[in-house]
C-alpha cells in the first residue's frame, strides 16, 4: 500500500535554529506530537551554524546550542532535514520541499511554530550587486562553517554590534579585516552607552571584540558610509565617505555588507488561533537576537500547547524578552547613523532590485508620473521584487523610497510588495510535478 | 446603433483592461472621463490573466469575430500607439498528444482556417525539427498564425497613462442613482460621495454582478496559474506558445456544478519574454484567489509531460486570477435595457485581455453614436430575461 | 581533512565532508558564478537561502549553493552554463 500522502502532527516547527529547536524540545516535553523542518541538511541555524568535519573550537554559544541538542534528543521530535517551508496552501496543509528527494510533502499540523530567524538588512550601494559583495553575516557562518576565511582582503561596512562582531571572528582566525566602516557613532552616544550598563553581558563582549580590534589595529571607522564599490583591475574598490567630508578608498576582495536585521518574515502566514494555530517565533517574530530566542521558543510552543489544550494561557511576554527589547532599543540607538542614510542621494544606476535588474532610476521614473500608482503597481509594472527573492532585498527600499516620495501612496491595492502566497521559495517543478499520491477524483 | 445623448462627461466604473481601455477611447472622442475603482488598476482579474490574445480556441461564431477583430486592434495599437512594446507577437501551437486529440485537433483547424486563420500542420518526422524540446509522444502540432500575448497590467498601466486620466482609486462604487425620470442613471454613490456624469460606463467585471443586478447571470470562474524561473534556451525553443487540444474541452460552457468534480484544466505553456514560462491553467466554479497544491500538480505534471524540460525549473510563483463568466458563454456588452445612459461590458471570461481594448473601443463609439463594427446583439444585456438589470 | 572533491568550470574543488557547495567553493577562491537567466551576477551573498544570488545548477536543477551540501557525485555546473 502506498504511504500516506499527508503526515499528521500535533505541531509543525519550522526553522531549525535556537528558538525552533527551543520550541520543538518544549512541545514534545508537553506530549504532543511534534515534526521540525529545517531548511539546510543539519541544525543551528544562523547563530548557531556548526562546522563541518572539524572541532567545535572557537564557535560562540556552542555550549547552549549542545543543551538545546540534548533537549531534543530522545523528545521523539521528527527531524526533517533539507526541508523547505514553501507554505501553506488553501486547506492550512503545510508543504515542505524535500530537496534531497525532489519532493514536496504535506503535512497536515493543528499548528504551526515558525522560526525562520531574522534577514539582514542590505542598503542599495552602487555596486552592492557585484561578485565578492556578500553580507556580514553570511560571511559569519562561512567562518563558523569552515573555521577558516575565503582568500583575499576583507572590507566590512554598513552599520551594527554584527560588523563588529565579524571583525573579531576574522582577527581571531588570523585574517583582520582592512578596516570596519560604520555609519554610527557609538562613542558619541553616551546616553545610549550608560543605558548599556544595565546589560553586563553585552558591554563586556563589546569590549572583548573592541580590544581585539584594537590591538590588531583594525581601523573602526565611524561616521563613515560606504558610498559606492566598483571592480577595477580584478579587485574591489570601495569608495567611503569620511566624517567631516572627504572620501577615502579601500581595495579588497571581499566586502561584507550589513545595515542591521529584520524578522524573516516574507511572505509567512499570519499569526492565527484559526485552525492550523501559526505562531511565529525568535527572530521571525521579532529581531532580538540570540540571547531572546531560547526563551522565546519555549514562550511559543506554551502558548501554542495552551491553544491546543483549549485553555487560556497568562499572555505576558517572558521578562527575558522584555530585557531584550530593552537592550535592543539601546543597541539601535547606539549605532544610529550620524547622518541619515541618503537614499535620495543614490545615483539613478544603482541596483535596488538585484533579481531584476531594476535601478533606483527605474523607481524613479515611476514615481515621477502623474498618476500615483499602488504598491503592487509598482510592484508588477516595475517589476521590484517580482524575481526570485521575491522581494527580500529589495521590498524594504522600495518601499521606503516610494514612502518619501508619496507619503499618501497606496490608496488601492494595499498589500506589501511581498504577499502571502506560495510558495514562499523558489520551489522544484519536479518535486512540485511529482503525483505519486495525489491524483485528482482520488 | 443606439442614439447618443449630448453630453459629453463620463463615468467608466472599473480600471480593469475593459474599463481603462474605454476611458483611452473616450477621451480620445474628447469626452471627459472619470475612470473609478473600487482598489487600484488591474488589480482583478486584469492582472492575473494569462495575457492571451488569441483566436485559436476558439469555435466560428460571435467570440471567434470579435477576437480576430480583437487581435487585429492590439496589432495596430502595438504598431501605432500606445501599446508599443507590449503585444509580443507569436503563434499558438496547439498539440494532439494522441490520435482522440489529433482527431479533434484536426477538425479544429478546419474550421479555423474556414475563418480566415494562417495555419501549419507538424506531424511525424516534421514535428521534432519544428518543436525539438517537446515530447516525442506529441502526435499533431496546429501553429496558429497571427497571435499573441500581452501582459494585462501593463496594458491597462499604459492605455491610462495614454488617456490622461487619471483614476480613483478605492473608490467603490455602492448603487447606480436612477434620475427622477427613472430611465437614465443621474450619478454613482460613492462614500466619498455621488458623481454625476452624462454616461455612465460599467466595466467592473466580477463587480458588474452585484451593480446591475447580475448575480446569477455573470459568476465567477477561477483559474490557476505558475510562473517559472527563467531558462533562456529553453524558452526560445519553443516558436510560440504551446496549447494542448484538451483546452478546446475545458472552455465548454456547460460545467458540472461546484466543487473539485466540477473543474477543469487545460495545459497552456506560454513562453514569456522574460525567459520565464507561464502555465496554465484551471477553470473552477469559485471567486477566490487561493492556489491548491492538488491543481498545481496536475497543471505541471501535464506541462513536464509535454516539455520535459520544464521539470528542472522552479516555480517561482502560484497565482489565480477569476474571470466573469455568463451562463451562455457570451459577454454583456451594450446599453442596459429600460435606461438611456448606461452601459456594461462584463463577462468576457477567459478574453478579457484578447477584448479589452476592442470593448473599449466599442463601447466609445456606442457613446459617441458611430458605428461600432461589431455586431452586439449576441452580447446584448437584455437577453437574460426574468430580471431586471438594476435592482 | 577534506575528503571529496567536485569539478567546477574545469577546476577541481575539494570539499569537507557536510560542507555546502558555496562555501567549498568560497574556500578555494571562487567568488564568481557566472550569470543567471535575467544576466545578473550570481554569488554568495546572505547565507540563509533568501536572496537567490548563490545559485548554481546541479544535476540540471537550479539550487541555493549556500543550502546544497556538496557531493562528489554532484554534476555541479554554472547556471549559465547549464544547457538550457
Amino acid at each position: 500500500m502506498a504511504e500516506p500522502a499527508i503526515s499528521s502532527f500535533d505541531v509543525l516547527v519550522i526553522g531549525g535554529g535556537a528558538a525552533g529547536v527551543a520550541a520543538a524540545a518544549e512541545l514534545a516535553s508537553a506530549g504532543l506530537s511534534v515534526a521540525l523542518a529545517e531548511q539546510r541538511p543539519t541544525l543551528g541555524g544562523a547563530y548557531h551554524r556548526q562546522p563541518v568535519g572539524g572541532s567545535a573550537r572557537q564557535l560562540r554559544g556552542q555550549r547552549q546550542w549542545l543543551r538545546l541538542l540534548r533537549g531534543l534528543a530522545g523528545a521523539g521530535v521528527e527531524q526533517r532535514l533539507g526541508h523547505v517551508f514553501i507554505g501553506l496552501e488553501s486547506d492550512g496543509i503545510a508543504m515542505l520541499d524535500d530537496r534531497a528527494a525532489r519532493r514536496i510533502r504535506s503535512i497536515k499540523a493543528r499548528a504551526l511554530v515558525i522560526a525562520v530567524g531574522a534577514i539582514e538588512r542590505v542598503l542599495p550601494r552602487p555596486g552592492w550587486q557585484l561578485d565578492g559583495v556578500m553580507t556580514s553575516g553570511g560571511l559569519q557562518m562561512l567562518l563558523k562553517e569552515t573555521g577558516g576565511v575565503p582568500p583575499g582582503d576583507l572590507l566590512i561596512a554598513g552599520s551594527g554590534p554584527l560588523n563588529v562582531a565579524v571583525a573579531a571572528d576574522l582577527i581571531r582566525l588570523g585574517r583582520p579585516p582592512v578596516a570596519v566602516i560604520e555609519n554610527g557613532n557609538p562613542f558619541a552616544r553616551p546616553g545610549a552607552a550608560l543605558r548599556l550598563a544595565a546589560h553586563p553581558g553585552l558591554v563586556a563582549e563589546a569590549a572583548r571584540h573592541l580590544a581585539r580590534l584594537a590591538s590588531a589595529r583594525v581601523p573602526w571607522l565611524r561616521g563613515s558610509a560606504l558610498a559606492a564599490i566598483e571592480r577595477r583591475d580584478g579587485r574591489l574598490r570601495a569608495t567611503v565617505r569620511m566624517p567631516g567630508g572627504g572620501s577615502r578608498m579601500f581595495a579588497a576582495d571581499i566586502v561584507a555588507l550589513h545595515d542591521g536585521i529584520r524578522p524573516n518574515a516574507f511572505g509567512l502566514p499570519a499569526e492565527t488561533q484559526a485552525q492550523p494555530i501559526v505562531v511565529r517565533a525568535g527572530d521571525c517574530r521579532e529581531a532580538l537576537g540570540i540571547r531572546a530566542a531560547v526563551a522565546d521558543g519555549r514562550h511559543a510552543a506554551r502558548q501554542v500547547a495552551a491553544m491546543l489544550a483549549g485553555t487560556v494561557r497568562d499572555g505576558s511576554a517572558d521578562r527575558k524578552i522584555g530585557r531584550q527589547r530593552r537592550a535592543q532599543a539601546i543597541l539601535h540607538e547606539l549605532f544610529r547613523p550620524v547622518d541619515g542614510y541618503g537614499l535620495a542621494a543614490l545615483p539613478d544606476d544603482t541596483i535596488l532590485c538585484r533579481c531584476e535588474g531594476r535601478t533606483v532610476g527605474d523607481l524613479r521614473l515611476m514615481l515621477a508620473e502623474t498618476d500615483a500608482p499602488g504598491l503592487r503597481e509598482i510592484k508588477l509594472n516595475g517589476r521590484f521584487g517580482m524575481g526570485l527573492c521575491q522581494g527580500r532585498f529589495c521590498a524594504d527600499a522600495v518601499r521606503d523610497m516610494v514612502a518619501a516620495a508619496r507619503p499618501a501612496v497606496d490608496g488601492g491595492a494595499s498589500g506589501p510588495l511581498s504577499r502571502d502566497r506560495w510558495p514562499l521559495r523558489p520551489a522544484s517543478i519536479a518535486a512540485l510535478a511529482a503525483d505519486d499520491e495525489l491524483q485528482e477524483g482520488k | 446603433m443606439g442614439a447618443s445623448i449630448g453630453g459629453k462627461t463620463v463615468v467608466v466604473v472599473g480600471a480593469g483592461i475593459v474599463g481603462a481601455a474605454t476611458a483611452y477611447f473616450l477621451s480620445r472622442s474628447g469626452f471627459a472621463v472619470r475612470l473609478l475603482d473600487a482598489n487600484a488598476p488591474a488589480s482583478a482579474a486584469s492582472g492575473a490573466a494569462d495575457g492571451a490574445v488569441s483566436v485559436a480556441s476558439k469555435r466560428p461564431g460571435p467570440m471567434m469575430t470579435a477576437a480576430l477583430a480583437g487581435i487585429a486592434l492590439y496589432r495596430r495599437l502595438e504598431r501605432d500607439g500606445p501599446l508599443g512594446g507590449l503585444f509580443h507577437e507569436r503563434p499558438t501551437i496547439m498539440v494532439a498528444e494522441d490520435e482522440h486529440e489529433a482527431e479533434t485537433l484536426r477538425g479544429h483547424a478546419e474550421a479555423l482556417a474556414g475563418a480566415g486563420k494562417q495555419l501549419r500542420h507538424f506531424e511525424g518526422t516534421a514535428l521534432p525539427s519544428y518543436l525539438p524540446s517537446v515530447s516525442a509522444h506529441v502526435r499533431l502540432a496546429v501553429e496558429v498564425g497571427e497571435e499573441g500575448h500581452a501582459i494585462g497590467y501593463e496594458v491597462v498601466r499604459r492605455l491610462i497613462a495614454a488617456s490622461g486620466v487619471a483614476v480613483e482609486r478605492t473608490t467603490p462604487v455602492l448603487e447606480l442613482v436612477k434620475s427622477s425620470s427613472a430611465r437614465s442613471i443621474a450619478a454613482v454613490a460613492t462614500p466619498r460621495g455621488p458623481i454625476e456624469a452624462d454616461h455612465f460606463v460599467i466595466a467592473a467585471g466580477g463587480g458588474s454582478a452585484e451593480l446591475l443586478g447580475l448575480s446569477g447571470t455573470v459568476r465567477p470562474r477561477k483559474g490557476q496559474l505558475v510562473v517559472t524561473e527563467r531558462a533562456p534556451a529553453l524558452n526560445a525553443s519553443l516558436p510560440g506558445s504551446l496549447m494542448s487540444c484538451r483546452y478546446l474541452l475545458s472552455k465548454d460552457a456547460i460545467l458540472a456544478a461546484g466543487g473539485a468534480a466540477g473543474r477543469r484544466f487545460g495545459l497552456v505553456i506560454d513562453p514569456l519574454r522574460t525567459g520565464q514560462f507561464l502555465i496554465g491553467g484551471t477553470r473552477e466554479e469559485s471567486g477566490d484567489t487561493s492556489n491548491d497544491l492538488a491543481a498545481v500538480r496536475i497543471m505541471l505534471a501535464s506541462a513536464v509531460r509535454l516539455l520535459p524540460g520544464i521539470a528542472r525549473l522552479r516555480a517561482l510563483r502560484a497565482f489565480a486570477g477569476v474571470r466573469s463568466a455568463t451562463s451562455d458563454g457570451l459577454p454583456l456588452v451594450g446599453r442596459v435595457p429600460g435606461y438611456d445612459n448606461l452601459i456594461v461590458a462584463t463577462g468576457f471570461e477567459g478574453d478579457g485581455i484578447c477584448l479589452g481594448p476592442l470593448m473599449g473601443r466599442t463601447v466609445s463609439r456606442l457613446i459617441a453614436g458611430e458605428d461600432c463594427e461589431l455586431d452586439l446583439a449576441p452580447f446584448a444585456p437584455g437577453r437574460f430575461e426574468r430580471r431586471s438589470l438594476v435592482a | 581533512m577534506t575528503t571529496g572533491s567536485f569539478a567546477w568550470r574545469g577546476a577541481t574543488i575539494p570539499f569537507h565532508p557536510g560542507e555546502s557547495v558555496a562555501s567549498a567553493l568560497m574556500r578555494a577562491g571562487v567568488l564568481q558564478l557566472g550569470q543567471d537567466g535575467a544576466g545578473c551576477r550570481l554569488r554568495y551573498f546572505c547565507g540563509i537561502g533568501a536572496c537567490q544570488s548563490c545559485l548554481v545548477s546541479v544535476g540540471g536543477t537550479i539550487v541555493e549553493a549556500c543550502l546544497t551540501p556538496a557531493g562528489d557525485d554532484l554534476n555541479i555546473k554554472a547556471v549559465e552554463d547549464e544547457d538550457g
